[in-house]
């Protein structure tokens, strides 16, 4: 600890993964220095994700791991491959993953969790990323000297989370002679999954003094370094703010390393991440065609059809919800999010095929057999609605969604906690839909799963239009 | 609300069932969105939509005229699906309301958002 240099940022990363399907856990358990194990994460431009993985494979012959959410891979590699690593194309930030864990249980209440997020910060395997990122400033410094001779040479598309950075904007920033550009740290892009806690540019005047200072610069002065924490919370259903999490992670780093905290000038920054893969891996499942119709009857903030207006942009998404937060909410992440497709491509563009609506999921407003799949969060019973309300709303809700669909070719994906509750509602609906996957996960502690149904050939006809006598609408 | 939400919506008001459809729309309030036009999207909804609602929406809205049907090979026809792009996705209700044909309820649009919630006892359960 006592060498390390100011350097320009890197991210040491902590991933707690609240899904059985994620990636594989790493650490370093090797002492010799060379064959030094490192676990390396690496964002990547949404859909490029086996573009990357293949280059990974070509050139550092190692496989990788791809997160289902938000554009990630995950590598191991020797720290003798490091340099190679920065030669990789089609990745944008890369940073040392610290310690990752599966199935992390929050906690019920937010002291409770709050206290463990700092005493975490004790506890976690620093020594070896630390190694790792020590060793990597020294390439970076190489770096410096290098990319101060291209400076006028041709706008490089990927950059490896230390110099080129090209803001959200898409456009690369000026520098002055003797100064970095800009760092923009903010990449996540999604509005409804994540709550952003802190945008920032940031000048990082620390790779400059660099340069000026290296010939002076006494190397075996212990440097005390300047770091700040971002925690991004994806998902809202927990009972702490990112906020919170940060300020307490980041005090107990503070106590052990010694390192100060600062929001604009840090050699370091550390993420603690949690990644809800309900929304990413719901979209997924259901798989959809161009052109298809999908709605999100109970969308919470919007989440699920933002996230689809943004991945599956030929196919027409509806959110909706009974609560009217809730949807004016969904309707501000919609326009946050055409202002920022708008200004980040610059397209004159600025709608997307999405709409919001407010509505009961037991009486949707919607022509019957008119859209082709139905995405939806169920409400959890411990959470959100209460065990026995479910039910009656299971039916009903699983009655309503049938209608709807387009019978044959329409399907649900449906994440629920209350599996008992539904598998219930389920059994009573078997000529309107079939069972055709289940998915375990774990959301937030809790054991979830999503339901992919396939709608029958069964079609609905209302009682108003039947002959004679009262029969059922199936 | 855009015109392709609008053709999908229908009142559930207790009894009407498929006579719900098509809500007569009245705005206060329009706001032209660019969208990026994409033919095939285009081809491919126009089958879906009830073409009788979505004219007399346009028709409502004073936009431009829209032919009484599909036309023949509509889907090579890029004259035709441009205007029926802006039709379907460009154009945004903001304010104004949504009427059931046949029980009269009105349902507010407020903020291009739809307020289709009824009471207990207009529900069909």
């Amino acid at each position: 600890m006592s060498d390390i240099q100011e350097a320009t940022n890197q991210l040491l990363d902590v991933n707690l993964h609240e899904n059985q399907r994620s990636v594989q856990v790493t650490e370093s358990d090797l002492r010799s220095e060379s064959e030094l194990l490192v676990t390396i994460g690496a964002t990547v431009p949404t859909g490029f994700e086996q573009t990357a993985a293949d280059e990974v494979r070509e050139k550092l012959g190692s496989s990788c791991k791809i997160s289902r959410d938000r554009g990630k891979i995950y590598f191991v590699i020797s720290v003798e491959s490091l340099a190679q690593v920065h030669c990789l194309r089609s990745v944008d930030n890369l940073f040392v993953v610290v310690q990752e864990f599966q199935d992390y249980q929050f906690k019920k209440t937010k002291e409770e969790v709050l206290k463990d997020f700092e005493d975490l910060a004790g506890k976690l395997p620093w020594s070896d990323p630390l190694k790792v990122w020590k060793i990597n400033t020294s390439f970076k410094k190489k770096k410096i000297k290098r990319k101060k001779i291209n400076q006028n040479s041709s706008k490089e598309k990927i950059d490896n989370g230390k110099d080129n950075k090209i803001d959200e904007t898409g456009i690369k920033k000026e520098f002055p002679d003797n100064a970095l550009d800009s760092h923009i740290l903010d990449y996540y892009e999604n509005p409804a999954i994540k709550e952003e806690i802190s945008t920032l540019v940031g000048d990082d005047l620390a790779s400059c003094k660099d340069e000026t200072d290296e010939s002076t610069k006494q190397e075996t002065e212990p440097q005390v370094l300047k770091f700040r924490v971002t925690c991004n919370r994806a998902g809202e259903k927990h009972c702490f703010t990112s906020n919170e999490a940060a300020r307490d992670f980041g005090g107990a780093v503070q106590d052990y390393f010694k390192w100060k905290a600062d929001m604009t000038n840090f050699d370091v920054e550390l993420l603690v991440e949690s990644l809800h893969l309900g929304s990413s891996l719901s979209s997924r499942l259901c798989d959809p065609l161009p052109y298809d119709i999908i709605v999100d009857p109970m969308c919470g903030t919007g989440a699920i059809p933002i996230e689809g207006a943004t991945e599956w942009s030929d196919c027409y998404h509806i959110a909706g919800d009974n609560n009217p937060l809730a949807v004016n909410r969904a309707a501000n992440n919609i326009s946050s999010l055409l202002t920022k497709s708008q200004i980040k491509e610059g397209k004159p563009s600025w709608g997307l095929p999405i709409d919001a609506v407010q509505w009961d999921i037991c009486n949707l407003p919607l022509r019957t057999g008119s859209v082709d799949i139905i995405v939806t969060d169920l409400p959890f019973g411990k959470r959100m609605g209460s065990k026995k309300r479910n039910w009656n709303l299971y039916p009903a809700c699983l009655r309503e969604m049938g209608r709807v669909c387009t019978p044959a070719t329409g399907r649900a994906v449906l994440l629920t906690q209350d599996t008992k509750c539904f598998t219930k509602a389920l059994s009573g609906m078997r000529h309107v839909w079939r069972k055709v996957d289940t998915v375990w996960v774990n959301i937030g502690g809790l054991r979830a799963a999503v339901y992919v149904l396939g709608r029958t050939p069964q079609t609905f006809v209302h009682p108003s239009e039947q002959d004679g006598e009262r029969g059922t609408p199936w | 609300m855009k015109l392709l939400t609008h053709n999908l919506l229908s009142s559930h008001v207790r009894g009407v069932g498929p006579r719900g459809f098509p809500l007569r729309l009245e705005a206060t309030e329009v706001r032209i969105n660019p969208v990026e036009f994409n033919p095939q999207f285009v081809a491919r909804m126009i089958p879906k939509v009830e073409w009788a609602a979505l004219l007399e929406a346009a028709d409502t809205l004073h936009l431009i005229e829209v032919p009484k049907e599909p036309i023949q090979g509509y889907e090579h026809d890029e004259d035709f699906l441009r205007k029926m792009h802006h039709i379907l996705l460009e154009v945004d209700v903001l304010e104004g309301t949504l009427q059931c044909p046949e029980s009269g309820r009105l349902f507010p649009i407020s903020r291009g958002i739809p307020n289709m919630l009824l009471s207990d006892e207009e529900t069909e359960s």
